[in-house]
């Protein structure tokens, strides 16, 4: 999930990527003078989450999962985004962001670099909890009766 | 029975209201944000989560920060708010696999492959107060020192599949009007549940029941008002990814993910089975709250026999375990019913003068009364001919909340 060039992948860091950094590009985007028509405007929505249960193997909805999805045109390039939660800001800042790479704009190098370092930041943490968690790693041992 | 509306001051309402807000503010401590209440009270914001069917972290901390820390009340919040949205559409069905789990014991299997995992629990220690915490202060964190390994995360294989290697899985029974894998799942959220209800309706509903209705119901069978024991095979935390179609690429994408509990509970199968074998129950939960999915665990099995006992009783089960249902039926009954009650109290006092002319009349006729078919409904009468009202009033009680 590195690869800000290709359109599933940089949906992806365009959703992990916090809400302030998309912001900030998003306006450098704007501040270039593009031409920006909202398609569909930043609005939450629901994503019900469906789970494959492990024992007959049948799929149940566990719950909805709040989002919030966007999608612009940019010089002529859609753009689309949907992040995590109630952020309207975020979704409608990815979307211009999506179009923008996509339109080849002259911001997108910095645009990658950022979604590249937000996503190792995230990987980071990651990889910070697995550790913590194999930290607590156990083997229990069964007490054998010595009467 | 219909409900009458009634009116109030609306002045009067909303200092009410008013009042109740400050509750809140009134000791002048400082202002929780929403990052505090969902950093530091994470399991109240992941129950109202897990009981709202709606997995929206902050917002289900502004739920319970306005609902002052009833969770009922915040997982009712949540759905309200949930109404007021359009469905973007559901996920990619998403594999207990793919769990990114930070947590994962087996109290069935010693050496499970890929080992125990304790991850954040005090399972193990005693439940004392810690008065530490009372003197507040810079918050400290004790693993800062760790000597930690940097490894890449990995998945844990799940313990039914090596149970299902052995072929030691009871395999799902053959039946003609149960869902296939290919189904549909029932969504209940847009559907009523009929009865017998397909396992996804169940664990759906299941999954979004009240956290004390799941483990009371789930207790029951473990007090002997079931058939039900399970050794719990697995139990895991951790998260789950959040996966759309991507509509332009058509590809799976990852959104987000959703931290939930997992437990599969391991039920033998010899007693009532030809083939000795296993079968299963499955809980997951939105959050971290590993009571309500041992409960649900419990409940899942006990509904697959089909039984007599409560747990064993889907219908039964389904109705009462919903939180907002539930609270929602039980805090109506403090609202007004001024209407309701007036006309029970009417046709007690008028069953009552009718008793006291029949029974004049039979003392006349030497009768003895009791000829009124009516005179049940007033609690077989105390023989009291004084007109306080006050065995009336629990007779009355029981049929506004019957007839509601």
């Amino acid at each position: 999930m590195t690869d800000v060039y290709d359109r599933s992948e940089r949906f992806e860091l365009l959703a992990a990527c916090d809400g302030e950094t998309l912001a900030g590009l998003a306006d450098g985007v704007l501040d270039c003078g593009t031409r920006l028509r909202v398609l569909q405007e930043p609005t939450p929505r629901l994503v019900m989450q469906r789970v494959v249960e492990p024992v007959e193997k049948r799929r149940f909805n566990l719950g909805e999962v709040v989002v919030t999805a966007a999608e612009v045109e940019l010089d002529g390039e859609k753009g689309f985004a949907m992040v995590p939660g109630k952020e309207e800001r975020a979704a409608l800042s990815g979307a211009i962001l999506d179009a923008a790479v996509a339109a080849g704009h002259d911001l997108t190098d910095r645009i990658a670099g950022e979604l590249r370092a937000a996503a190792a930041e995230r990987d980071g943490r990651r990889r910070r909890r697995w550790a913590e968690s194999r930290a607590t790693a156990v083997e229990f041992e069964a007490m054998e009766d010595e009467g | 029975m219909g409900y009458v509306a009634v009116k109030a001051g609306e002045e009067v309402i909303r200092r009410a209201e008013e009042l109740f807000e400050k509750r809140r503010v009134e000791e002048g401590a400082a202002d929780l944000d929403l990052d505090q209440i969902g950093g530091q009270l994470g399991r109240l914001t992941a129950q109202a989560m897990s009981e709202g069917g709606l997995y929206a972290p902050r917002l289900a901390a502004l739920a319970v920060k306005q609902a002052q820390g009833d969770a009922a009340e915040a997982a009712f919040l949540l759905r309200a708010y949930r109404s007021t949205l359009e469905r973007w559409g559901d996920s990619v069905p998403a594999e207990p696999d793919e769990m990114f789990a930070t947590r994962r014991v087996s109290p069935a299997f010693k050496d499970v492959p890929g080992g125990q995992i304790l991850g954040a629990t005090k399972d193990y220690t005693q439940r004392l107060l810690d008065f530490d915490l009372a003197d507040g202060g810079e918050p400290t964190d004790p693993t800062a020192d760790w000597d930690l390994e940097d490894e890449e995360p990995r998945t844990l294989r799940n313990v039914i599949d090596v149970l299902r290697a052995e072929g030691l899985v009871e395999e799902p029974r053959e039946d003609p009007d149960a869902e296939s894998e290919d189904d549909e799942p029932y969504d209940t959220t847009r559907r009523p549940v009929l009865f017998p209800a397909p396992r996804s309706a169940v664990l759906q509903e299941l999954a979004r029941g009240e956290t004390g209705a799941i483990t009371a119901l789930g207790y029951s069978a473990l007090r002997g008002y079931g058939r039900i024991h399970p050794t719990l095979a697995e139990v895991r935390i951790g998260e789950l990814p959040v996966e759309i179609e991507h509509p332009y690429t058509g590809e799976a994408v990852e959104v987000t993910s959703v931290e939930v509990t997992e437990f599969e509970g391991v039920v033998p199968a010899y007693e009532t089975r030809d083939d000795p074998r296993f079968a299963f129950g499955y809980g997951l939960v939105f959050g971290r709250n590993e009571r309500k999915a041992i409960g649900m665990t419990m409940l899942d099995a006990s509904i697959q026999l089909d039984g007599d006992e409560p747990a064993e009783d889907a219908e039964f089960v389904l109705d009462v375990i919903d939180g907002i249902d539930s609270f929602g039926f039980v805090e109506h009954l403090k609202l007004p019913h001024y209407v309701t009650f007036g006309s029970i109290l009417d046709r007690i006092r008028s069953i009552r003068e009718r008793k006291r002319g029949t029974g004049a009349a039979g003392d006349e006729s030497g009768d003895g009364g009791g000829g009124d078919d009516e005179g049940g409904e007033v609690d077989g009468g105390d023989g009291d001919d004084s007109d306080d009202g006050g065995d009336g009033d629990d007779a009355a009680a029981a049929e506004v909340s019957a007839g509601d």
